[in-house]
């Protein structure tokens, strides 16, 4: 959406395609908030450097310059557009302290950060006059010679196929946390753009590296901000121990997510976890401040855990929160294909390399949002509009036809709660050869098994299940790359933690994996980490 | 547990028909369950045809309102258990006052129409757009910035069941955080325009929007601060303004509410005349008791001090 803006601000034609409506996109679940060196005591090279440390030394030091000098700019921007965050005494805007930063640098709108932000793009949005296509479920990204000529989407409400003919097309599709059975992730984060953009072409990086949250619901996965821990929330374990001291003798909970993540889970297999979980206590924080600060937390653990965090501890554990990897870009959005650009979680620049610290994805959306919209933009201004191929359409719809004309198949959702199970426990917050070797079969006959799917629902208007079909292919897409970057790299660092492998290992591993599909095959290539300000050292909290 | 599902379906004809019939879900409920995670048991389980809209599952992207036992509810945060002990089996059915496209989707085409309707995003002015916010100006928009467009409000709106045509509480919450916002420029014109038929006037202050909103966002409450607003920013020649001004002036003077009075003082003479119709079907069905006459009451001498009381409180904090 901030690309959108950025397009149509400079007069350019712009559609929006979603398959929800856009308040509805994930972002507007972002609860902690957005970092930005606003103070005079704080500077963007102590961002960076917090950042660089944060990505295990695998994010690209000048795209992490650009994103943390632009930031402060971006922020006032975007109160400039209607946001309002929350305020400090002086009527400036308030920061608090997040894991893995040495600042307190993330602006914040109570616990509801991304919500703020995203209603605000929705009204920049009308404002600029901005077509929405709501409901509309790409199913396919055209390229011919290399070059982007709009896509293909199902309209959900009719039924229908449609083509966008367009000069530039820019991927803005979130995350894949879908794929595994514990996710903080929205229902529709499934990876789309992804799997799309690998199909077309383009190539994805660093996708082994998938970001555990420390404190998520047990039943549910729904998240429990860091800014909980930012405003003093202890964590427990079985025996009522602060066990972080063990892990991060001197930032204890607000270590970075990767530690504290694994620090849960290694306190779960030693045995002091109760029930598979670890205790998330803010009772020291009072009722006053929780309710002022952490509300929406209060009401999530009220309503979905049955607790009440100013009465008693949250039982709390790791899931899926946050794709590193993605579609790689340059600093602009940039794919390898012409015209094809992306941005946010679904991109790669990489701004988070191996572990990204809270508050840099709104962040990062909004940076590299406005950076690839100016692009597409500049892109489109020096390209005539390229012919859009007439068989593309054709070739669509006799794809979706073939799934909804398939009988007595297997229904899609014992598939994509195997991808779930599997994922889950062989591609987790620990890995090794064995499992990810087993993962990796078995995601190979999920994909021939969903190439037998067929549905109940035949009906053209409001088709669930057909969507659902859809989505679980490119979720099976994604999961394949995912797996396969896990497998070769041989090392741990980050997210990825290898238990044969358990160290970093600079020498070999320092370098970003970049997947890309040739001839039906899935390759993998490397590329070396942008190093300019910060030389690799041990990272401790 | 077993736990019965009624829900209220509609197979779509067109985009413009659908067929409504109700069925019924036998789900298993574990501790904790929601309504969501039972749709969604259903549609992986048993009828993968069954169409709701869903997407975060907790409470913030709006997706998944509709109604649960009679009333407007996020399926997403309503527990299944607790509410069958208190409802009994589940009766699961579209959002009211919104028209079914296929099964518990909704045409939320109006809904955005009319959110459209309020201009809404900042329009601020040179000047205004320096203005600091304070931690209190924010307050003062808090809950209005809460609202994540669920529509609960709107399903629930007495006004909006007459009028398809009213703005509605969703749409006037949102005017609330733009007029509210101390970097706004154009306060009064959008008053204004608030102020016009089917505007926030119309509103009936039955307080449903406040009741059912799953956010705290309290509808009313704002649409009360766009009221004084526009009252304090003069917008008074409109039948709302005029009932208010004539209601305050009524309850000065005899102590009561005359009705007839008002209906003069609201609508102006001509279009007094159109309600006599309204006002003999009244009569008819015995709502207005003889006679139309109404006697200032005894303790008015009272009723005024209030009045001197308040309007010197007023004086002396403008003052």
């Amino acid at each position: 959406m901030r690309a959108a803006i950025e397009a149509a601000k400079g007069g350019y034609n712009v559609a929006v395609v979603t398959k929800v409506y856009p308040v509805r996109s994930h972002s507007v679940a972002a609860q902690g908030g957005i970092n930005a060196a606003l103070k005079e005591t704080d500077s963007p090279e102590a961002h960076m450097f917090d950042t660089v440390k944060g990505s295990d030394y695998l994010g690209d030091q000048d795209a992490i310059e650009i994103m943390c000098k632009e930031a402060p700019a971006d922020i006032l921007e975007l109160e400039k557009m209607g946001a309002i965050f929350s305020r400090d005494k002086s009527g400036g805007i308030a920061q608090r302290p997040f894991g893995g930063a040495d600042y307190p640098r993330t602006c914040y709108l109570a616990d509801r950060t991304g919500h703020g932000i995203l209603h605000v793009m929705y009204e920049q949005l009308l404002k600029y006059g901005v077509y929405l296509y709501d409901e509309w479920h790409v199913v396919k990204l055209v390229v011919k010679d290399n070059t982007a000529r709009g896509i293909i989407a199902v309209e959900y409400e009719a039924g229908k196929l449609h083509r966008l003919h367009s000069k530039a097309t820019i991927i803005a599709t979130g995350g894949y946390g879908r794929l595994y059975k514990t996710t903080t992730n929205a229902l529709s984060s499934t990876g789309d753009g992804m799997a799309l953009a690998l199909d077309a072409g383009a190539e994805l990086m660093d996708m082994e590296f998938v970001q555990f949250h420390p404190t998520v619901l047990k039943r549910t996965g729904i998240l429990m901000t860091e800014g909980a821990r930012g405003e003093g929330a202890y964590l427990l374990n079985a025996k009522g121990e602060r066990f972080m001291s063990k892990y991060a003798p001197k930032v204890l909970e607000l270590a970075s997510r990767d530690v504290v993540s694994r620090a849960e889970q290694t306190e779960l297999e030693e045995g002091r976890g109760i029930d598979g979980c670890v205790l998330l206590d803010l009772r020291h924080l009072g009722e006053k401040k929780i309710n002022e600060r952490l509300s929406q937390i209060r009401e999530l653990a009220v309503n979905f855990a049955g607790v009440d965090p100013v009465k008693d501890p949250v039982p709390v554990k790791p899931g899926a929160h946050y794709s590193m990897g993605g579609i790689k870009t340059d600093n602009d959005g940039a794919t390898r294909i012409k015209g094809l650009f992306a941005a946010g979680e679904c991109a790669c620049v990489s701004v988070h390399g191996a572990n990204r610290l809270g508050g840099n994805s709104l962040l990062e959306t909004i940076v590299f949002g406005r950076r690839a919209g100016k692009k597409a933009m500049d892109f489109s201004k020096g390209s005539p509009l390229s012919d859009f191929p007439v068989d593309s359409l054709m070739d669509a719809a006799h794809e979706v036809a073939n799934i909804v004309k398939r009988e007595n198949g297997e229904a899609q959702y014992i598939i994509r709660d195997e991808l779930n199970a599997v994922m889950e426990e062989n591609c987790g917050v620990f890995r090794n050869k064995e499992r990810l070797a087993r993962c990796l079969d078995k995601i190979r006959e999920l994909k021939q098994r969903h190439n037998g799917v067929s549905l109940s629902d035949k009906g053209e208007l409001f088709n669930n299940e057909l969507l659902s079909v859809l989505e679980l292919g490119q979720m099976l897409t994604v999961s394949e790359t995912i797996v396969l970057g896990a497998l070769n790299r041989e090392e741990s660092r980050g997210s990825h933690y290898r238990t044969d492998f358990p160290a970093r290992n600079d020498k070999d591993w320092l370098k970003h994996t970049v997947i890309y599909r040739e001839g039906g095959e899935l390759k993998i290539r490397y590329r070396d980490v942008k190093i300019t300000k910060f030389k690799p050292e041990e990272r401790k909290y | 547990m077993k736990i019965k599902f009624r829900i209220r379906r509609c197979s779509p004809i067109s985009k413009e028909a659908c067929d409504p019939y109700a069925q019924v879900f036998n789900v298993e409920a574990e501790e904790g369950m929601t309504v969501l995670e039972a749709l969604l048991k259903i549609s992986d389980e048993q009828d993968p045809t069954l169409a709701f809209r869903k997407s975060c599952r907790s409470a913030i992207c709006g997706s998944c309102a509709m109604n649960i036992n009679g009333f407007s509810r996020l399926a997403c945060n309503t527990q299944v258990i607790p509410e069958y002990k208190k409802m009994g089996d589940m009766l699961i059915e579209p959002l009211s006052n919104h028209r079914p496209l296929k099964d518990l989707v909704v045409d939320f085409t109006p809904f955005w129409r009319k959110i459209e309707k309020v201009t809404p995003f900042l329009t601020p002015t040179k000047k205004t757009s320096e203005a600091t916010v304070t931690a209190e100006a924010e307050a003062a928009i808090d809950r209005s910035q809460r609202c994540i467009m669920c529509g609960c409000c709107n399903a629930m709106c007495n006004s909006l069941e007459i009028d398809e045509h009213f703005i509605a509480p969703a749409a006037l919450a949102k005017a609330w955080r733009l007029v509210g916002d101390v970097r706004e420029g154009h306060q009064a014109k959008r008053l204004e325009k608030l102020s016009e038929e089917h505007g926030m006037w119309d509103c009936v202050r039955c307080v449903h929007c406040t009741e059912y909103c799953p956010k705290g966002v309290m509808p009313l409450k704002q649409i009360e601060m766009l009221r004084s607003g526009a009252l304090k920013a003069g917008i008074l020649d409109n039948p709302g303004a005029k009932h208010v001004e004539a209601m305050a002036d009524s309850v000065k003077k005899i102590g009561r509410l005359d009705e007839a009075a008002m209906t003069f003082r609201t609508l102006g003479f001509l279009r007094s005349l159109g309600m006599i119709p309204f006002g003999l079907t009244m009569e008819r069905h015995g709502k207005m008791p003889l006679p139309h006459i109404f006697p200032q009451i005894e303790e008015i001498e009272e009723v005024r001090k209030i009045y001197e009381e308040f309007e010197k409180a007023l004086k002396k904090k403008k003052g």
